[in-house]
């Protein structure tokens, strides 16, 4: 963060650092290397999706490091005339106030509301908006609430951001209701003194005039609910942090004071080869030319592309050890 | 770590809040490894509490000769609760929480009699906490429903429950090993018995198990239908007709209803006709009718029903017709009703459809009410029905044998369907009154289907008779239990006012007003036990009368939340049957210690006014008090006394002085408004207290001091309403009487206008009675009091409620015109005087107001109850009156036979007329019935006249005519129910029409 206040002495080291040739950074890594990424599923049962994220704890203390938790709480919300219809998402950064001490409160906010604004304004994109939102067409739908809490902030806090808000939709089941509707047989006939009642009976799920559905029900399910639909499209971010010529990932507070300017890219897999680019920032003041920016962006999806398969599989992973292990585990102990 | 565990320890689940907000449930839930499993001496398992399950198991079951435990599904519990329930099922059972849960998911009721169950001591019953225990704890499998999971997991505790046993009793070395009990899963699910076998768990059905047991014969009629029908697969269910059209979806009724498209109410059947029903909602100002058997669609009597209105131009009005499901139904054959195709069932539609098709014939617009069909059911109201079984429905090859067969059972209330029972007693059960539930009513079915569930006694025994009109009216009336017993004042009927001063240790002088001096008399009706009200007055010295009214101080004994108030509140009021009384409190507080008996101190609760001689109120005053009435008098006494110019002592003046207030008093009321409004009241002689045969049958007689009493009554009650409702404004019980809607009365001004050309001003209460005051026929002196029975049959009744409940504007008595009332007088025999007593005490200072009289919803909740139970006890009291009533018209029957005279005559007068028959009300005895002929008549329904022919020409019969009917007491042939058959005698004979 650009208000971690060094000093010019520590700035200009650290970046000699990175220019150096091999690089040098203060932990060790190379230029392109992460920080361990620990992430955990489903660590709020009263949610309907959650994740916990940290980059760069320190293995054997737990200390340290970025540390992201994100939750998705579904709501019913009723559909206003004229609104749009299939759900809203609304994300929403909060800042700990103990992750960074040294801000006011005013400026506490100001951060949050920037974090917000990328996140909200990338995620409820319409291309990346799921369709099973929907509870009764033009009626209900669900609106999707993803929280974030920043806990602590040992910088790259966009890529935490994204990485962690991915996990937690990635988590979320979305209950599964049944619309029911009353629709009144108009072409009733007389039916009285007519003991041979047969075809006239009326279902309650006749789903081709839904248009008259008043209100869902919850049919009970062994689960929590369906996945969001295209889970697998929700972005994934990496910021490129420049110093003159070369860029570096993953950067500390430190590091992330000593450069001038980031590039944040945010890239959304529909297909496991070509990404889309969802949204992108430049942050900092620095210039940038238009050649630099499109090396940039070509080098930024082989991160994202690693970034993405390994998330994808970690996920996978949290979701078997969630059910399947632990029945197993449960069925071996007796 | 819990987190990797939380699919084992944590239970997710979604509800939908009554706002429409999905809310997810966590439920986080510990295993442990030492819940006990119940057995006597286990030596694994110990408890604090002792083990109900014998060591051994129980050797009664034949095919079980080891031993055994038996552990039931939710099934069972569901459809068979009657069999459980039954004394002579009496094996040790293992009672899983799985089930109880499921119970309570599926029925409250039924989840609120197991629990008695658990409770009662003649059974063994151990709850083995099943979801608890690790080794029985289950977990929810991918695509799992809930009810394969609670089946898996019933199992899983059965085969652990097995092993249990075996792993606790290993054989010991030179001693012969004992066979080990088994634990047998008992349920209905033939699916769930196939999976029990492959993971080797013995399983049986209820039916097969019964089968097996000591009792079987009388245990096997307690089966509920749902049992029988995988017993004789070769009724393919499957095969059968639907007769009824299918329900909706709960969720869609609820939907349709929140949108107004569907209406939901209690369903009210038509006593006259069985084939129409009406369901009274908010949204119409008439209730919807239901014509016919599947627009009732398999609805039974206060159920809560979800309907819905056809179009306005297919709306119908009430049939004029008698339709008796007696006499239409008579040869359906119980066997094989409802099944497809049968001649019978096209013999029963073409005579139903007939009787429909006349009645919906033409009828002015005007009578046309919103028309419509049951849709669905929000909830069933069944219960046990008293029945008979109807003989002709017997197999006659069967009549002696005990196998088992299908027979109707008519319940003896008219508002019922018959209900299908199979049971191997029949033979015996014929000419008993018997108790019958409903179990199901299927598509396929015409008639509901039920069980037996115990035998009440011989037809017309009075023992019989008394039970099954308590129960029919849910009245409760076993005996009070020890609990509340022991809530009565250790002295027993020792009990006394203690003397004044030191010697007064529960200091029940307290804040007493020692009123043993004044002249206090009690007047009541002959021979009556609970004496809960005396009066007195007296001159003072500035020519205006003390008054004072004083109520037996019921709650000095019957104190808040205490178990006997508790009961007290569920009975609501004690009910008055011809030969019996089902009292509200114990007796010895009724009969005795509050009971203001002459010469005897007791305590009271005093409202005193000072009151001018034209009894305008000066002032009022509620206290505490000691009495020492002077006299009991019956009415009959007190006029006598008051009429006999000898007497001038301060008693009898005292008399006269009430009596000439009251009589301002009731002046004034009449003034404002009020009604005087006409019951038939019947007063039935009982020649003897053992036999109790009642001799005859007289209307009651009113004298003056009757009305006396009541204006005092009236009086006090109005005052005490005004006191506590000014104390406290959300919670004071009172009394109110809305009132009726003008529609209520459009038929009686219609017939009055017509056949007598008399109008009645609805307006209010005061122009009613103006109105009703000058409905007079010169010629029939009856008629006037004709009019008031039927107008007071237009009205609404009474209700209790909460002050804070309903709006200031609605809180008027309408019958007695006054803008507020309440009950405060009979604090021995009504639960809400009780409250009233409470209320008004802490109103003075008295006592503080116990917690819950503070609670708008928990006064709410107990007068819904003391509503409801007034209304039964009105019932089952005027039901009890006609069935003597029937009594004395059999025996004076027979009498006059005996004298050689021929039947009953009596005078009547046409109430109401139908296509085929008339409504007669008798006052003399005042009994209604219904005269019916067999043949159709001309029938005016605009004129409400009928033409029948006569001897010689055609007679014109109308509303309010006099008529002779002849009266006899004819036993149902079907159902040998007692019942008045009236048939006409002038103007024209009718026994052949």
């Amino acid at each position: 963060m650009a208000s971690t206040s060094i000093s010019k002495a520590e700035k200009s080291y650290i970046q000699a650092g990175l220019l150096a040739n091999p690089p040098r950074r203060a932990d060790g890594r190379s230029l392109h290397d992460f920080r361990v990424i620990s992430l955990e599923t489903g660590f709020a049962p009263l949610s309907n999706g959650s994740a916990h994220l940290s980059i760069g704890r320190n293995p054997h203390n737990g200390s340290g490091g970025t540390d992201i938790m994100a939750s998705v709480k579904l709501e019913v919300e009723s559909i206003e005339e004229d609104a749009s219809d299939g759900g809203r998402i609304v994300c929403n950064v909060s800042c700990s106030p103990s992750a960074y001490p040294h801000l006011t409160s005013g400026a506490l906010d100001d951060l949050q509301y920037d974090l917000t604004t990328v996140l909200h304004q990338t995620l409820s994109h319409p291309s990346l908006h799921p369709k099973n939102l929907n509870i009764i067409p033009r009626k209900k739908s669900w609106l999707l609430n993803l929280d974030l809490l920043v806990t602590a902030d040992a910088g790259n806090i966009y890529d935490a951001l994204f990485m962690a808000a991915r996990a937690a939709l990635w988590d979320t089941k979305v209950p599964r209701t049944r619309s029911v509707e009353y629709k009144s047989p108009k072409s009733l006939s007389s039916a009285s003194g007519d003991m041979d009642v047969d075809q006239d009976t009326t279902s309650g799920f006749d789903t081709r005039k839904v248009a008259h559905a008043t209100d869902f029900e919850l049919p009970d399910y062994w689960d929590e609910g369906e996945i969001l639909e295209g889970r697998e499209r929700w972005p994934v971010a990496i910021t490129l942090n420049l110093v003159k010529t070369i860029h570096f990932l993953d950067a500390t507070l430190q590091e992330e004071a000593s450069c001038a300017s980031r590039l944040l890219v945010v890239h959304s897999y529909e297909s496991p080869i070509s990404p889309t680019v969802q949204s992108m920032r430049m942050l900092g003041s620095e210039e940038l030319s238009i050649l630099n920016l499109k090396n940039l962006i070509k080098e930024a999806e082989s991160y994202t592309n690693t970034m993405f398969s390994s998330l994808t599989a970690k996920l996978e992973d949290e979701d078997f050890r969630r059910n399947q292990k632990a029945r197993e585990r449960f069925g071996k102990r007796r | 770590m819990a987190s990797t565990e939380a699919v084992i320890t944590q239970r997710k689940f979604f509800k939908k809040t009554a706002r429409g907000k999905v809310v997810k449930v966590l439920r986080e839930r510990y295993l442990r490894d030492d819940v006990a499993c119940g057995i006597q001496g286990c030596r694994e398992c110990s408890t604090e509490i002792p083990e109900p399950l014998p060591f051994s198991g129980s050797f009664e079951h034949q095919l079980y000769p080891n031993g055994h435990y038996l552990l039931p599904d939710t099934n069972v519990f569901l459809a068979q609760m009657d069999l459980i329930e039954s004394s002579l099922f009496t094996p040790p059972i293992i009672l899983l929480q799985t089930v109880i849960e499921e119970v309570r998911h599926r029925s409250l009721p039924l989840y609120n009699r197991l629990k008695a169950l658990t409770k009662s001591e003649d059974k063994s019953i151990w709850i083995f906490y099943n979801e608890y225990r690790s080794e029985t704890a289950i977990v929810r499998e991918e695509n799992e429903i809930p009810n394969d999971r609670n089946d898996r997991g019933i199992r899983v505790a059965t085969a652990w429950y097995n092993t249990h046993i075996s792993l606790t009793r290993p054989p010991i070395r030179g001693q012969k090993q004992t066979p080990h009990p088994t634990v047998v899963l008992m349920t209905e699910d033939a699916a769930n018995r196939e999976k029990a076998a492959k993971s080797g768990v013995t399983s049986i059905s209820v039916r097969k198990y019964v089968e097996g047991m000591k009792d079987a014969n009388l245990l096997l009629d307690l089966l509920a239908a749902d049992g029988s029908q995988e017993i004789e697969p070769t009724k393919a269910a499957s095969g059968r007709q639907a007769l009824y059209p299918d329900y909706l979806p709960i969720s869609t009724l609820l939907a349709g209803v929140k949108a107004g498209e569907l209406h939901q109410g209690h369903f009210n059947a038509n006593q006259y006709n069985y084939l129409e029903g009406s369901v009274p909602v908010p949204a119409f100002d008439k209730p919807i009718l239901l014509v016919g058997r599947e627009n009732m669609n398999r609805v039974v009597q206060g159920d809560i029903v979800v309907v819905e209105v056809f179009p306005e131009k297919e709306w119908k009005a009430p049939a004029d017709e008698v339709v008796d499901q007696e006499a239409t139904l008579k040869n359906d054959d119980a066997e094989d009703s409802g099944e497809e195709g049968d001649e019978n069932g096209e013999e029963v539609f073409v005579k139903e459809s007939r009787a429909l098709s006349e009645s919906s014939s033409q009828k002015p617009p005007s009578e046309r009410q919103p028309t419509g069909r049951v849709v669905g059911v929000v909830k069933r109201n069944w219960r046990a029905y008293v029945c008979h079984i109807d003989n002709t429905s017997l197999t006659s090859t069967l009549t002696t044998s005990l196998s088992t067969q299908t027979v109707f059972a008519t319940p003896v209330s008219r508002l019922l369907p018959r209900i299908r029972l199979r049971t191997r007693q029949a033979p015996i059960l014929l000419n008993q009154k018997i108790l019958v539930t409903i179990d199901r009513w299927d598509a396929t079915s015409r008639y509901p289907e039920g069980h037996f569930v115990r035998a009440l006694g011989r037809v017309e025994s009075k023992e019989a008779e008394q039970e099954s009109l308590l129960l029919e009216f849910e009245v409760p009336y076993r005996p009070f239990g020890k609990a509340i017993l022991d809530c009565l004042p250790p002295e027993g009927d020792q009990w006394v006012v203690p003397p004044k001063g030191e010697f007064d240790i529960q200091n029940i002088w307290r804040d007493r007003e020692d009123l043993r001096d004044v002249i206090v008399c009690s007047i009541d009706p002959p021979g009556c036990q609970d004496i809960d009200d005396a009066l007195h007055a007296k001159l003072l010295p500035n020519g205006n009368i003390e008054a004072g009214v004083h109520i037996a101080d019921v709650s000095h004994f019957v104190l808040p939340d205490n178990p006997m108030d508790s009961e007290a509140a569920a009975r609501g009021t004690t009910v008055y049957l011809v030969d019996n009384r089902i009292d509200m409190l114990p007796s010895l507080l009724g009969t005795n210690l509050c009971s203001l008996r002459p010469f005897v101190e007791r305590l009271a609760f005093s409202s005193i006014w000072e009151l001018t001689p034209d009894a305008e109120i000066v002032s009022v005053r509620f206290t505490k008090s000691v009495i020492k009435p002077k006299a009991a008098f019956t009415y009959e006494e007190a006029q006598i006394r008051k009429d006999d110019p000898n007497l001038q002592d301060d008693l009898t003046n005292s008399i006269r002085l009430l009596n000439s207030l009251a009589i301002k008093l009731k002046a004034k009321r009449m003034a404002a408004g009020a009604l005087n409004l006409a019951s038939p009241e019947v007063k039935i002689h009982l020649d003897s207290a053992e036999s109790s045969d009642p001799i005859d049958v007289e209307q009651k007689e009113l004298r003056e001091t009757n009305s006396l009493v009541e204006e005092f009554m009236l009086l006090a009650n109005i005052s005490v309403a005004k006191k506590i409702e000014e104390s406290f404004p959300q919670t004071a019980v009172l009394r109110r009487h809305l009132p009726p809607p003008k529609t209520n009365f459009e038929k009686l001004q219609d017939i009055l206008r017509k056949t007598k050309g008399l109008s009645l001003d609805v307006s209010s209460s005061g122009a009613l009675a103006a109105s009703l005051d000058i409905c007079v026929d010169a010629n029939e002196p009856a008629f006037n009091t004709l009019v008031r029975i039927m107008a007071t049959r237009c009205m609404l009744s009474a209700e209790y409620f909460s002050s804070g409940s309903v709006a200031k504007n609605t809180f008027g008595h309408y019958g007695l015109a006054s803008k507020i009332y309440t009950h405060f007088t009979s604090p021995i025999r009504r639960y809400a005087d009780v409250l009233v007593h409470r209320q008004l005490s802490a109103a003075i200072g008295f006592t503080p107001l116990h917690a819950t009289l503070h609670s708008k919803s928990h006064v709410e909740r107990v007068l819904d109850v003391v509503n409801r139970r007034h209304r039964m006890a009105q019932m089952a009291g005027r039901a009890s009156v006609e069935f003597y009533v029937g009594l004395a018209l059999k025996a004076r029957g027979e009498q006059a036979k005996v004298r050689g005279e021929a039947d009953v005559k009596e005078e009547a007068f046409v109430i109401r007329t139908f296509r085929n028959g008339v409504g007669v009300f008798v006052s003399k005895l005042g009994i209604e019935g219904l005269v019916t002929f067999k043949r159709d008549t001309q029938f005016d329904a605009e004129n409400y006249t009928i033409t029948v022919p006569g001897a010689k020409e055609d007679v014109k019969i109308s509303v309010f005519e006099k008529v002779i009917v002849r009266i006899e007491v004819e036993k149902d042939k079907n159902t040998q129910r007692g019942k008045v058959k009236m048939t006409l005698v002038e103007p024209v004979d009718s026994s052949a029409l």
